[in-house]
């Protein structure tokens, strides 16, 4: 087996399973090793479970070797966001008080996985709680900051950390993420991967860590938006143990994918005046190529509304309440950011009818993006409008929060299209500084398929999600 | 100082994915009443969006 397969594509590695150029025992050993030697490196992993992988390989090779095919999924390695339940081994939601912690099922996306023949390897670290209600700097956990296997002085971005590294390293082929507001196309656009949040409901959260019950979302993280598409379609579809639940399925279907031509991009021309300067040539060339795809751009506003005071009051209400016996025994104090403590601590306080407006204004929020979608089909902007920051720096800004956002610029859409319970999928566009930037494509609700076509054109005609860190 | 950048980052993030370059900020002596500030001047911008009265929260209690 040569080094090339650890940054081939699910579909690639499932195919040569099929020739039977190596067998899932010998590509899982291999990923598997890969994961536990330089994993550490990046401070991305939070438990192997190699020996399990192994055994359950053995299944998969025995599977295949009387034809019993179940998808693309089949034998191939992946690792997960350590908030999600795998029966029997530890899940510490990169948490110290949470470190023991053993749960005796699975989480739905883990079971749906296993059932397509997918090789779960290991747990992978993330920001402690998933951030909380918000954390001060990139060491908020407790498996240390998530480094960028780009610039290791770098962080991989959260709180979905160890997903990112995992992914951009070529520790595994695939890994899954979550978001609340961000956690998966912020550590995918730092650190070059491609990350897919689903629309709200799509995908069950039975057995993972609660943060914030309507706005938490499980999603694949990736080598390319096919990629997104396949994993998409595996741990999708309804589920009685999840109460936010849609009960819909997902079938990821490029051959029927709207004609690009007929595509209507909503875009903001600020955006370029608000990115990091040394990104603007970056962000320009990639909206050269969206142009060229066909599709027509239309200039837009995001509505106005306070996004970040909505989205901070409802996390930190409905977060507190999550953890309120975690605060309340004291146990609080032994997270590693002492703004999360504090934070979650004051959560607690948040009277009700902030929350209620909060979640007025959302039901407001909704409506104006469903009338922003007859106007376009999908909205895109930067990921984020620079490089991943320096571990050292503080991710807080540390002022008082402002009433409306600029709505000239996407600067709000992760919390806006958060809030709207939208998806949004976040590709490389290029490299600044020998570090990844990326765009992002938002669109209405259960609109993955437009989004993935729009993302898999891109990557038809750039190279950038191909390229990856030399790691050794 | 605060750049535009800055400001739109306060406005628009809930510091969940916080990723902006902010100036080197000290940490408050007293993060505890910063943090209960901060939730306080939420309050007050929420307060502040006038929105129609019949306007209802958007979960739902099914029976």
């Amino acid at each position: 087996m040569t080094d090339d397969v650890f940054f081939a594509s699910i579909s690639e590695l499932n195919a040569r399973l099929r020739k039977r150029e190596f067998s899932v025992v010998e590509l899982t050993k291999a990923f598997a090793e890969r994961l536990e030697r330089l994993g550490p490196r990046y401070n991305a992993l939070a438990n192997p479970l190699t020996e399990i992988a192994i055994r359950r390989a053995k299944d998969v090779d025995d599977e295949l070797k009387q034809q019993r095919f179940h998808g693309p999924l089949q034998g191939v390695p992946f690792a997960v966001k350590d908030l999600l339940a795998f029966a029997g081994a530890p899940t510490t939601w990169g948490a110290k008080p949470f470190a023991g912690q053993v749960f005796e099922e699975n989480a739905t996306v883990l079971s749906k996985l296993d059932k397509l023949g997918s090789v779960l390897i290991g747990k992978l670290a993330m920001v402690e709680l998933a951030g909380g209600p918000g954390y001060r700097l990139a060491s908020a956990s407790m498996f240390g900051a998530g480094l960028n296997p780009w610039d290791r002085t770098r962080w991989s971005g959260g709180s979905s950390s160890g997903s990112g590294s995992a992914v951009a390293a070529g520790l595994v082929p695939f890994a899954l993420g979550s978001e609340t507001s961000g956690s998966i196309l912020t550590p995918s656009a730092f650190c070059g991967v491609t990350g897919l949040r689903p629309t709200y409901g799509l995908v069950s959260r039975h057995g993972a860590m609660p943060l914030s019950w309507t706005l938490d979302k499980i999603g694949p993280m990736c080598r390319s938006a096919e990629d997104c598409g396949l994993v998409l379609q595996a741990i999708s579809g309804g589920d009685s143990k999840d109460p936010g639940s849609a009960g819909k399925s997902f079938y990821y279907t490029p051959q029927y994918a709207r004609k690009l031509t007929d595509l209507r991009v909503g875009f903001a021309p600020d955006d370029l005046e608000w990115a990091e300067p040394g990104a603007r040539p970056a962000f320009e060339a990639a909206m050269q190529v969206v142009k060229s795809l066909g599709v027509k751009l239309v200039e837009v506003k995001l509505p106005a509304f306070p996004y970040g005071p909505v989205i901070s009051t409802i996390v930190s209400a409905e977060g507190s309440s999550v953890f309120e016996q975690l605060i309340t025994s004291g146990k609080v104090n032994e997270l590693a950011d002492p703004k999360q403590i504090e934070g979650l601590k004051a959560g607690l306080e948040i009277p009700a009818k902030d929350y209620l407006k909060a979640m007025r204004i959302r039901t407001l929020v909704k409506e104006k993006f469903a009338e922003l979608f007859q106007q376009v089909d999908v909205l895109v902007s930067p990921s984020r409008y620079g490089i991943a920051p320096k571990i050292t720096e503080p991710l807080d800004v540390g002022g008082a929060p402002g009433g409306h956002p600029a709505t000239s610029a996407m600067a709000a859409l992760i919390p806006a299209c958060n809030l709207a319970g939208l998806p949004a999928l976040s590709f490389p566009c290029g490299f600044v500084n020998q570090m990844p930037v990326a765009l992002q494509v938002a669109g209405p609700a259960f609109s993955e398929n437009a989004l993935l076509a729009l993302g898999r054109e891109f990557q038809a005609r750039t190279d950038w999600h191909k390229r990856h860190p030399d790691v050794g | 100082m605060i750049t535009r950048r800055e400001l739109a980052a306060v406005a628009a993030g809930s510091g969940l994915a916080a990723s902006v370059e902010a100036q080197t900020a000290p940490l408050p002596a007293d993060l505890a009443t910063a943090v209960r500030d901060q939730n306080k001047l939420m309050g007050d911008a929420l307060a502040k969006f006038e929105i129609p009265l019949a306007t209802e929260p958007a979960f739902q209690f099914k029976a």
